[in-house]
Protein backbone atom coordinates (compact mmCIF):
# COMPACT_ATOMS: atom_id res chain seq x y z
CA UNK A 1 0.00 0.00 0.00
CA UNK A 2 1.58 3.24 -1.09
CA UNK A 3 1.64 6.30 1.10
CA UNK A 4 2.21 9.94 0.26
CA UNK A 5 5.96 10.24 0.83
CA UNK A 6 7.45 10.70 4.28
CA UNK A 7 7.83 14.12 5.89
CA UNK A 8 11.24 15.45 6.86
CA UNK A 9 10.07 15.41 10.48
CA UNK A 10 9.20 11.72 10.23
CA UNK A 11 12.54 11.00 8.53
CA UNK A 12 14.48 12.61 11.36
CA UNK A 13 12.36 10.97 14.08
CA UNK A 14 13.18 7.58 12.57
CA UNK A 15 16.82 8.65 12.12
CA UNK A 16 17.03 9.51 15.82
CA UNK A 17 16.00 5.91 16.52
CA UNK A 18 18.77 4.71 14.23
CA UNK A 19 16.93 4.04 10.96
CA UNK A 20 17.28 5.88 7.68
CA UNK A 21 14.17 5.92 5.50
CA UNK A 22 13.99 6.13 1.73
CA UNK A 23 10.94 6.31 -0.51
CA UNK A 24 10.55 4.00 -3.49
CA UNK A 25 8.34 4.94 -6.43
CA UNK A 26 5.83 2.16 -7.12
CA UNK A 27 5.51 3.54 -10.64
CA UNK A 28 9.10 3.32 -11.91
CA UNK A 29 11.05 1.86 -9.00
CA UNK A 30 13.20 4.97 -8.42
CA UNK A 31 14.55 5.40 -4.91
CA UNK A 32 14.64 8.89 -3.37
CA UNK A 33 15.29 10.65 -0.11
CA UNK A 34 12.06 12.15 1.26
CA UNK A 35 10.17 14.43 1.34
CA UNK A 36 8.92 14.59 -2.23
CA UNK A 37 5.44 14.83 -3.71
CA UNK A 38 6.13 13.56 -7.22
CA UNK A 39 8.75 11.13 -8.44
CA UNK A 40 11.41 13.15 -10.22
CA UNK A 41 11.88 10.38 -12.78
CA UNK A 42 8.27 9.56 -13.78
CA UNK A 43 6.23 12.33 -12.08
CA UNK A 44 3.86 9.83 -10.52
CA UNK A 45 2.91 9.97 -6.86
CA UNK A 46 3.01 6.43 -5.50
CA UNK A 47 5.63 6.20 -2.79
CA UNK A 48 6.43 3.34 -0.47
CA UNK A 49 8.65 4.00 2.55
CA UNK A 50 11.63 1.65 2.67
CA UNK A 51 14.30 1.29 5.34
CA UNK A 52 17.86 2.01 4.21
CA UNK A 53 20.79 0.02 5.52
CA UNK A 54 22.85 3.04 6.55
CA UNK A 55 25.90 1.43 4.93
CA UNK A 56 27.75 3.27 2.25
CA UNK A 57 30.97 4.83 1.03
CA UNK A 58 32.26 8.38 1.00
CA UNK A 59 31.55 10.07 -2.37
CA UNK A 60 33.33 13.28 -1.35
CA UNK A 61 34.40 14.91 1.89
CA UNK A 62 35.96 18.01 3.38
CA UNK A 63 37.19 19.22 6.72
CA UNK A 64 35.45 22.43 7.74
CA UNK A 65 37.98 24.67 9.47
CA UNK A 66 36.12 27.99 9.29
CA UNK A 67 32.67 27.20 10.66
CA UNK A 68 29.38 29.06 11.05
CA UNK A 69 29.14 30.80 14.45
CA UNK A 70 27.03 28.09 16.10
CA UNK A 71 29.51 25.33 15.17
CA UNK A 72 32.71 27.31 15.78
CA UNK A 73 33.55 25.39 18.97
CA UNK A 74 33.29 22.06 17.08
CA UNK A 75 35.70 23.04 14.25
CA UNK A 76 37.61 21.49 12.63
CA UNK A 77 35.10 18.78 11.72
CA UNK A 78 34.62 16.49 8.74
CA UNK A 79 31.52 16.34 6.53
CA UNK A 80 30.83 14.07 3.58
CA UNK A 81 28.39 13.06 0.91
CA UNK A 82 27.88 9.34 1.47
CA UNK A 83 26.58 7.06 -1.27
CA UNK A 84 24.46 4.42 0.43
CA UNK A 85 24.58 0.89 -0.96
CA UNK A 86 20.93 1.22 -2.08
CA UNK A 87 22.03 3.95 -4.51
CA UNK A 88 20.86 7.19 -2.87
CA UNK A 89 23.21 9.58 -1.08
CA UNK A 90 23.03 11.57 2.13
CA UNK A 91 25.10 14.42 3.50
CA UNK A 92 26.32 14.44 7.07
CA UNK A 93 29.10 14.67 9.61
CA UNK A 94 31.86 12.08 9.71
CA UNK A 95 32.72 11.10 13.28
CA UNK A 96 35.34 8.83 14.85
CA UNK A 97 37.40 8.66 11.65
CA UNK A 98 40.82 10.35 11.90
CA UNK A 99 41.12 13.14 9.30
CA UNK A 100 44.13 11.48 7.66
CA UNK A 101 42.08 8.32 7.03
CA UNK A 102 39.31 10.17 5.18
CA UNK A 103 39.16 9.10 1.54
CA UNK A 104 36.71 8.85 -1.31
CA UNK A 105 35.45 5.27 -1.30
CA UNK A 106 35.96 4.77 2.45
CA UNK A 107 33.19 2.51 3.87
CA UNK A 108 31.12 4.23 6.58
CA UNK A 109 27.95 3.49 8.53
CA UNK A 110 25.13 5.80 9.63
CA UNK A 111 24.77 6.83 13.21
CA UNK A 112 22.54 9.60 14.53
CA UNK A 113 24.09 12.52 16.34
CA UNK A 114 21.93 14.40 18.82
CA UNK A 115 22.51 18.02 19.62
CA UNK A 116 20.11 20.22 21.61
CA UNK A 117 17.16 17.98 20.73
CA UNK A 118 18.08 18.17 17.03
CA UNK A 119 19.07 15.00 15.15
CA UNK A 120 22.04 15.42 12.85
CA UNK A 121 22.95 12.84 10.23
CA UNK A 122 26.39 11.42 10.84
CA UNK A 123 28.55 8.55 9.68
CA UNK A 124 31.18 6.61 11.57
CA UNK A 125 33.53 3.72 10.74
CA UNK A 126 31.77 0.82 8.94
CA UNK B 1 10.18 39.19 -28.86
CA UNK B 2 11.97 42.53 -29.12
CA UNK B 3 15.76 42.82 -29.07
CA UNK B 4 17.32 44.27 -25.93
CA UNK B 5 20.60 46.13 -25.44
CA UNK B 6 22.72 47.37 -22.55
CA UNK B 7 23.19 51.13 -22.89
CA UNK B 8 24.80 52.00 -19.55
CA UNK B 9 26.87 50.33 -16.83
CA UNK B 10 28.15 51.37 -13.41
CA UNK B 11 29.91 49.71 -10.47
CA UNK B 12 31.20 50.94 -7.13
CA UNK B 13 34.65 50.03 -5.96
CA UNK B 14 34.34 46.63 -4.25
CA UNK B 15 35.66 46.23 -0.71
CA UNK B 16 34.63 47.73 2.60
CA UNK B 17 32.05 50.52 2.64
CA UNK B 18 30.30 52.45 5.40
CA UNK B 19 27.12 52.81 3.38
CA UNK B 20 23.91 50.80 3.08
CA UNK B 21 23.25 48.47 0.17
CA UNK B 22 20.68 50.95 -1.11
CA UNK B 23 23.27 53.72 -1.14
CA UNK B 24 25.85 51.49 -2.85
CA UNK B 25 23.35 50.55 -5.53
CA UNK B 26 22.34 54.20 -5.99
CA UNK B 27 25.97 55.20 -6.62
CA UNK B 28 26.37 52.47 -9.24
CA UNK B 29 23.02 53.37 -10.82
CA UNK B 30 23.95 57.06 -11.03
CA UNK B 31 27.11 56.04 -12.90
CA UNK B 32 25.12 53.71 -15.20
CA UNK B 33 22.56 56.44 -16.01
CA UNK B 34 25.36 58.94 -16.75
CA UNK B 35 26.97 56.31 -18.99
CA UNK B 36 23.64 55.92 -20.82
CA UNK B 37 23.21 59.72 -20.97
CA UNK B 38 19.78 59.35 -19.40
CA UNK B 39 17.96 61.24 -16.69
CA UNK B 40 16.65 59.08 -13.81
CA UNK B 41 13.15 59.99 -14.96
CA UNK B 42 13.61 57.78 -18.03
CA UNK B 43 13.68 54.60 -15.91
CA UNK B 44 10.39 52.65 -16.11
CA UNK B 45 11.18 49.74 -13.76
CA UNK B 46 13.87 48.47 -11.39
CA UNK B 47 14.91 44.85 -10.81
CA UNK B 48 17.18 44.60 -7.79
CA UNK B 49 19.30 41.76 -6.41
CA UNK B 50 20.26 41.37 -2.76
CA UNK B 51 20.75 38.29 -0.61
CA UNK B 52 21.52 38.74 3.09
CA UNK B 53 20.20 42.27 3.72
CA UNK B 54 17.70 40.85 6.20
CA UNK B 55 20.59 39.48 8.25
CA UNK B 56 23.36 42.09 7.89
CA UNK B 57 21.28 45.26 7.61
CA UNK B 58 17.97 44.21 9.19
CA UNK B 59 16.50 45.34 5.90
CA UNK B 60 13.86 43.73 3.73
CA UNK B 61 11.84 45.51 1.04
CA UNK B 62 15.03 46.77 -0.55
CA UNK B 63 13.57 47.41 -4.01
CA UNK B 64 11.74 50.62 -3.11
CA UNK B 65 14.52 51.51 -0.67
CA UNK B 66 17.08 51.37 -3.50
CA UNK B 67 14.78 53.36 -5.81
CA UNK B 68 14.24 55.93 -3.06
CA UNK B 69 17.98 56.32 -2.47
CA UNK B 70 18.44 56.86 -6.20
CA UNK B 71 15.67 59.48 -6.37
CA UNK B 72 13.04 57.52 -8.36
CA UNK B 73 10.72 56.34 -5.55
CA UNK B 74 7.63 55.88 -7.73
CA UNK B 75 9.17 53.38 -10.19
CA UNK B 76 7.87 49.79 -9.89
CA UNK B 77 10.53 47.62 -8.24
CA UNK B 78 11.14 43.91 -7.72
CA UNK B 79 13.79 42.41 -5.47
CA UNK B 80 15.10 39.06 -6.65
CA UNK B 81 17.03 36.53 -4.60
CA UNK B 82 18.76 33.52 -6.15
CA UNK B 83 21.76 33.53 -3.77
CA UNK B 84 24.92 34.71 -5.52
CA UNK B 85 23.18 34.83 -8.91
CA UNK B 86 20.57 37.35 -7.74
CA UNK B 87 21.35 40.32 -9.96
CA UNK B 88 21.90 38.11 -13.01
CA UNK B 89 18.44 36.63 -12.40
CA UNK B 90 17.18 40.21 -12.00
CA UNK B 91 18.80 41.01 -15.35
CA UNK B 92 16.98 38.14 -17.07
CA UNK B 93 13.61 39.37 -15.80
CA UNK B 94 14.40 42.91 -16.94
CA UNK B 95 15.34 41.62 -20.39
CA UNK B 96 12.03 39.75 -20.56
CA UNK B 97 10.08 42.88 -19.51
CA UNK B 98 11.58 44.82 -22.40
CA UNK B 99 11.45 41.93 -24.87
CA UNK B 100 7.75 41.52 -24.08
CA UNK B 101 7.09 45.17 -24.85
CA UNK B 102 6.07 46.17 -21.33
CA UNK B 103 8.87 48.75 -20.87
CA UNK B 104 11.53 50.44 -23.01
CA UNK B 105 14.10 51.40 -20.36
CA UNK B 106 14.73 49.26 -17.27
CA UNK B 107 17.36 49.60 -14.57
CA UNK B 108 18.88 46.39 -13.16
CA UNK B 109 21.44 45.82 -10.48
CA UNK B 110 22.16 44.78 -6.98
CA UNK B 111 24.15 45.45 -3.86
CA UNK B 112 25.40 43.66 -0.79
CA UNK B 113 26.88 44.59 2.53
CA UNK B 114 28.56 41.96 4.72
CA UNK B 115 31.80 43.44 6.03
CA UNK B 116 29.85 45.17 8.82
CA UNK B 117 29.48 41.78 10.58
CA UNK B 118 32.11 39.31 11.88
CA UNK B 119 33.32 36.50 9.55
CA UNK B 120 31.65 33.81 11.69
CA UNK B 121 28.31 35.59 11.13
CA UNK B 122 28.75 36.11 7.38
CA UNK B 123 29.80 32.44 7.14
CA UNK B 124 26.51 31.58 8.91
CA UNK B 125 24.39 33.75 6.56
CA UNK B 126 26.05 32.45 3.38
CA UNK B 127 25.35 28.89 4.59
CA UNK B 128 21.63 29.77 4.52
CA UNK B 129 21.87 29.26 0.75
CA UNK B 130 22.26 25.53 1.41
CA UNK B 131 19.39 23.44 2.77
CA UNK B 132 18.32 24.24 6.34
CA UNK B 133 16.99 20.73 7.01
CA UNK B 134 19.52 18.49 5.28
CA UNK B 135 22.78 20.43 5.14
CA UNK B 136 23.06 23.32 7.59
CA UNK B 137 22.60 21.20 10.78
CA UNK B 138 25.72 19.14 9.94
CA UNK B 139 27.69 22.37 9.65
CA UNK B 140 28.03 22.76 5.88
CA UNK B 141 29.54 26.05 4.74
CA UNK B 142 29.73 27.76 1.36
CA UNK B 143 33.45 26.88 0.97
CA UNK B 144 32.48 23.38 2.14
CA UNK B 145 30.18 22.89 -0.87
CA UNK B 146 32.98 23.71 -3.28
CA UNK B 147 35.50 21.69 -1.29
CA UNK B 148 33.27 18.63 -1.87
CA UNK B 149 33.22 19.49 -5.58
CA UNK B 150 37.01 20.01 -5.59
CA UNK B 151 37.70 16.62 -3.96
CA UNK B 152 35.43 14.88 -6.45
CA UNK B 153 37.08 16.70 -9.39
CA UNK B 154 40.55 15.81 -8.12
CA UNK B 155 39.59 12.14 -7.73
CA UNK B 156 37.87 11.88 -11.11
CA UNK B 157 40.25 13.91 -13.27
CA UNK B 158 43.50 14.27 -11.34
CA UNK B 159 43.07 18.01 -10.88
CA UNK B 160 45.65 19.35 -8.40
CA UNK B 161 45.75 22.00 -5.70
CA UNK B 162 48.50 23.66 -7.73
CA UNK B 163 46.23 23.91 -10.80
CA UNK B 164 43.56 25.53 -8.61
CA UNK B 165 46.19 27.94 -7.30
CA UNK B 166 46.94 29.01 -10.89
CA UNK B 167 43.36 30.33 -11.13
CA UNK B 168 43.92 32.53 -8.08
CA UNK B 169 47.24 33.83 -9.40
CA UNK B 170 45.74 34.62 -12.82
CA UNK B 171 42.69 36.41 -11.41
CA UNK B 172 44.82 38.49 -9.04
CA UNK B 173 47.05 39.40 -11.99
CA UNK B 174 43.94 40.58 -13.85
CA UNK B 175 42.51 42.32 -10.79
CA UNK B 176 45.67 44.41 -10.50
CA UNK B 177 44.56 46.03 -13.79
CA UNK B 178 41.06 46.88 -12.51
CA UNK B 179 40.75 50.13 -10.51
CA UNK B 180 37.39 48.95 -9.04
CA UNK B 181 38.80 45.64 -7.74
CA UNK B 182 38.97 44.84 -4.02
CA UNK B 183 42.46 43.33 -4.45
CA UNK B 184 44.70 45.10 -6.93
CA UNK B 185 47.96 43.31 -6.30
CA UNK B 186 49.42 40.15 -7.83
CA UNK B 187 50.01 37.07 -5.67
CA UNK B 188 52.36 34.11 -6.20
CA UNK B 189 51.66 30.41 -6.53
CA UNK B 190 53.68 29.85 -3.35
CA UNK B 191 51.50 32.33 -1.41
CA UNK B 192 48.33 30.52 -2.47
CA UNK B 193 49.72 27.08 -1.65
CA UNK B 194 51.02 28.23 1.74
CA UNK B 195 47.72 29.81 2.83
CA UNK B 196 45.73 27.98 5.53
CA UNK B 197 42.96 25.52 4.72
CA UNK B 198 39.41 26.86 5.02
CA UNK B 199 37.73 23.62 3.90
CA UNK B 200 40.25 21.06 2.59
CA UNK B 201 41.42 21.09 -0.19
CA UNK B 202 40.41 24.77 -0.49
CA UNK B 203 42.76 27.26 1.12
CA UNK B 204 42.21 30.89 2.01
CA UNK B 205 43.58 32.08 -1.35
CA UNK B 206 41.30 29.68 -3.24
CA UNK B 207 38.34 31.64 -1.87
CA UNK B 208 36.85 34.92 -3.01
CA UNK B 209 36.63 37.54 -0.26
CA UNK B 210 33.61 38.86 1.57
CA UNK B 211 32.82 42.21 -0.06
CA UNK B 212 30.54 45.24 0.02
CA UNK B 213 29.57 46.86 -3.25
CA UNK B 214 26.95 47.73 -5.83
CA UNK B 215 26.51 47.38 -9.58
CA UNK B 216 23.93 48.55 -12.12
CA UNK B 217 23.15 48.29 -15.82
CA UNK B 218 20.62 50.18 -17.94
CA UNK B 219 18.71 48.08 -20.46
CA UNK B 220 16.80 49.44 -23.44
CA UNK B 221 14.60 48.30 -26.30
CA UNK B 222 16.05 48.26 -29.82
CA UNK B 223 14.25 51.49 -30.69
CA UNK B 224 15.92 53.34 -27.80
CA UNK B 225 19.27 51.55 -28.18
CA UNK B 226 19.64 52.63 -31.82
CA UNK B 227 20.26 56.17 -30.54
CA UNK B 228 23.19 54.84 -28.46
CA UNK B 229 26.29 54.11 -30.55
CA UNK B 230 27.96 52.24 -27.65
CA UNK B 231 24.99 49.90 -27.12
CA UNK B 232 25.89 46.25 -26.58
CA UNK B 233 23.25 43.69 -27.57
CA UNK B 234 21.88 40.92 -25.39
CA UNK B 235 22.19 37.87 -27.66
CA UNK B 236 20.81 35.37 -25.13
CA UNK B 237 19.88 35.02 -21.48
CA UNK B 238 19.15 31.64 -19.92
CA UNK B 239 18.53 30.31 -16.42
CA UNK B 240 18.79 26.73 -15.21
CA UNK B 241 18.24 25.07 -11.86
CA UNK B 242 19.30 21.85 -10.23
CA UNK B 243 18.17 20.03 -7.11
CA UNK B 244 18.68 22.14 -4.01
CA UNK B 245 20.14 19.09 -2.29
CA UNK B 246 23.74 17.93 -2.45
CA UNK B 247 22.55 14.39 -1.81
CA UNK B 248 20.65 14.39 -5.12
CA UNK B 249 23.77 15.15 -7.16
CA UNK B 250 24.93 12.12 -9.16
CA UNK B 251 28.37 13.51 -10.04
CA UNK B 252 29.90 16.07 -7.69
CA UNK B 253 32.63 16.87 -10.24
CA UNK B 254 30.08 18.59 -12.50
CA UNK B 255 27.61 21.46 -12.27
CA UNK B 256 24.70 20.33 -14.47
CA UNK B 257 22.88 23.67 -14.17
CA UNK B 258 25.85 25.38 -15.84
CA UNK B 259 25.74 22.87 -18.67
CA UNK B 260 21.98 23.35 -19.15
CA UNK B 261 22.06 27.15 -18.96
CA UNK B 262 24.99 27.30 -21.39
CA UNK B 263 23.29 24.96 -23.86
CA UNK B 264 20.12 27.07 -23.75
CA UNK B 265 22.03 30.34 -24.20
CA UNK B 266 24.10 29.03 -27.12
CA UNK B 267 20.91 27.74 -28.76
CA UNK B 268 19.10 31.09 -28.33
CA UNK B 269 21.98 32.98 -29.95
CA UNK B 270 22.86 30.36 -32.57
CA UNK B 271 26.42 30.41 -31.25
CA UNK B 272 28.84 27.95 -29.67
CA UNK B 273 31.74 28.15 -27.23
CA UNK B 274 34.27 28.80 -30.00
CA UNK B 275 32.40 31.99 -31.00
CA UNK B 276 33.10 33.62 -27.61
CA UNK B 277 36.01 36.06 -27.25
CA UNK B 278 35.83 36.95 -23.54
CA UNK B 279 34.21 35.38 -20.47
CA UNK B 280 33.27 36.59 -17.01
CA UNK B 281 32.38 33.54 -14.92
CA UNK B 282 31.58 32.70 -11.34
CA UNK B 283 34.92 31.97 -9.60
CA UNK B 284 33.67 32.12 -6.01
CA UNK B 285 36.36 29.48 -5.47
CA UNK B 286 39.21 28.51 -7.78
CA UNK B 287 37.65 25.08 -8.41
CA UNK B 288 34.41 26.83 -9.42
CA UNK B 289 36.25 28.51 -12.31
CA UNK B 290 37.76 25.20 -13.43
CA UNK B 291 34.40 23.40 -13.38
CA UNK B 292 32.65 26.35 -15.08
CA UNK B 293 35.14 26.49 -17.97
CA UNK B 294 34.30 22.83 -18.60
CA UNK B 295 30.53 23.23 -18.16
CA UNK B 296 30.45 26.18 -20.57
CA UNK B 297 32.18 24.04 -23.19
CA UNK B 298 35.34 26.17 -23.29
CA UNK B 299 37.41 23.08 -22.44
CA UNK B 300 36.74 19.34 -22.38
CA UNK B 301 35.50 17.86 -19.08
CA UNK B 302 38.48 17.24 -16.81
CA UNK B 303 40.83 19.66 -18.60
CA UNK B 304 39.88 22.90 -16.84
CA UNK B 305 42.76 22.48 -14.39
CA UNK B 306 45.22 22.02 -17.25
CA UNK B 307 43.81 25.11 -19.00
CA UNK B 308 44.47 27.18 -15.86
CA UNK B 309 47.97 25.77 -15.48
CA UNK B 310 48.86 26.44 -19.14
CA UNK B 311 47.59 30.03 -19.05
CA UNK B 312 44.91 29.38 -21.68
CA UNK B 313 42.40 31.44 -19.64
CA UNK B 314 44.72 34.38 -19.04
CA UNK B 315 44.62 37.74 -20.82
CA UNK B 316 46.51 36.96 -24.02
CA UNK B 317 45.55 33.26 -23.77
CA UNK B 318 43.19 31.20 -25.96
CA UNK B 319 40.04 32.42 -24.23
CA UNK B 320 40.51 35.09 -21.56
CA UNK B 321 38.42 34.33 -18.45
CA UNK B 322 37.67 36.95 -15.80
CA UNK B 323 39.71 39.89 -17.14
CA UNK B 324 38.09 41.94 -14.34
CA UNK B 325 39.91 39.84 -11.75
CA UNK B 326 36.78 37.76 -11.22
CA UNK B 327 35.07 37.30 -7.88
CA UNK B 328 38.45 36.20 -6.54
CA UNK B 329 40.23 39.56 -6.92
CA UNK B 330 37.54 42.03 -7.95
CA UNK B 331 35.47 40.92 -4.96
CA UNK B 332 32.06 39.27 -4.49
CA UNK B 333 29.30 41.46 -3.03
CA UNK B 334 26.88 38.64 -3.74
CA UNK B 335 23.79 40.66 -4.67
CA UNK B 336 25.83 42.85 -7.04
CA UNK B 337 27.99 40.20 -8.69
CA UNK B 338 25.91 39.29 -11.75
CA UNK B 339 25.37 42.93 -12.73
CA UNK B 340 29.08 43.67 -12.18
CA UNK B 341 30.05 40.75 -14.44
CA UNK B 342 27.69 42.06 -17.12
CA UNK B 343 29.19 45.57 -16.71
CA UNK B 344 32.67 44.12 -17.33
CA UNK B 345 31.65 42.25 -20.49
CA UNK B 346 29.88 45.36 -21.84
CA UNK B 347 33.03 47.41 -21.13
CA UNK B 348 35.15 44.78 -22.90
CA UNK B 349 32.89 44.64 -25.97
CA UNK B 350 32.93 48.43 -26.21
CA UNK B 351 36.73 48.26 -26.23
CA UNK B 352 36.89 50.48 -23.13
CA UNK B 353 38.63 48.13 -20.67
CA UNK B 354 42.03 49.86 -20.81
CA UNK B 355 45.00 47.73 -19.70
CA UNK B 356 42.80 44.64 -19.22
CA UNK B 357 41.17 44.90 -22.67
CA UNK B 358 40.77 41.67 -24.65
CA UNK B 359 41.83 42.91 -28.09
CA UNK B 360 39.07 42.90 -30.67
CA UNK B 361 36.48 41.21 -28.42
CA UNK B 362 33.16 41.02 -30.28
CA UNK B 363 31.19 38.46 -28.27
CA UNK B 364 31.19 37.87 -24.53
CA UNK B 365 29.68 35.41 -22.07
CA UNK B 366 28.58 35.96 -18.47
CA UNK B 367 28.08 32.99 -16.11
CA UNK B 368 26.73 33.42 -12.59
CA UNK B 369 26.11 30.65 -10.10
CA UNK B 370 23.82 30.70 -7.07
CA UNK B 371 25.01 29.29 -3.76
CA UNK B 372 25.18 25.50 -3.79
CA UNK B 373 25.06 25.27 -7.65
CA UNK B 374 21.25 24.97 -7.70
CA UNK B 375 20.91 28.19 -9.76
CA UNK B 376 22.93 29.20 -12.82
CA UNK B 377 22.45 31.99 -15.34
CA UNK B 378 24.32 32.36 -18.61
CA UNK B 379 23.93 35.38 -20.90
CA UNK B 380 25.64 36.22 -24.18
CA UNK B 381 26.43 39.70 -25.47
CA UNK B 382 27.60 41.08 -28.79
CA UNK B 383 28.62 44.29 -30.49
CA UNK B 384 25.86 43.94 -33.06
Amino acid sequence: MSEPSVTAKEFFERARAGTLTGIRCEGCGALAVPPREFCEACHRRAWRAVPLSGEGTIASYTIIRVAPARFAAEAPYAVAVVRLKEGVSLFGRVVDVPFEQLAIGLPVRFRPLSRDGETVLAFGPA
Amino acid sequence: MRRVAVIGVGVTRFGRHDRTSAELFAEAAREALADAELSPGAVQALYFGNVVGGETERQLHMGPQAATALGIPTVPTTRIETACASSHAAFRHAVMEIAAGVSDIVLVGGAERVLNVPTADSTTYFAYASDATWEQPAGLTFPGVFALIARAHMAKYGTTEEQMAHVAVKNHRHGALNPKAQFQKPITLEQVLASPYVADPLKLYDCCPFSDGGAAVVLASEEVARRHPRAIWVLATAAASDSMLLHDKRDLARVPATERAAAAAYRQAGLGPTDIDVVELHDCFTIAEIVATEGLGLFEPGTGGLAAEKGWTSLGGRIPVNPSGGLKAKGHPIGATGAAQIAEIVTQLRGEAGPRQVEGARRGLVHTLGGNTATVLVSLFGRE
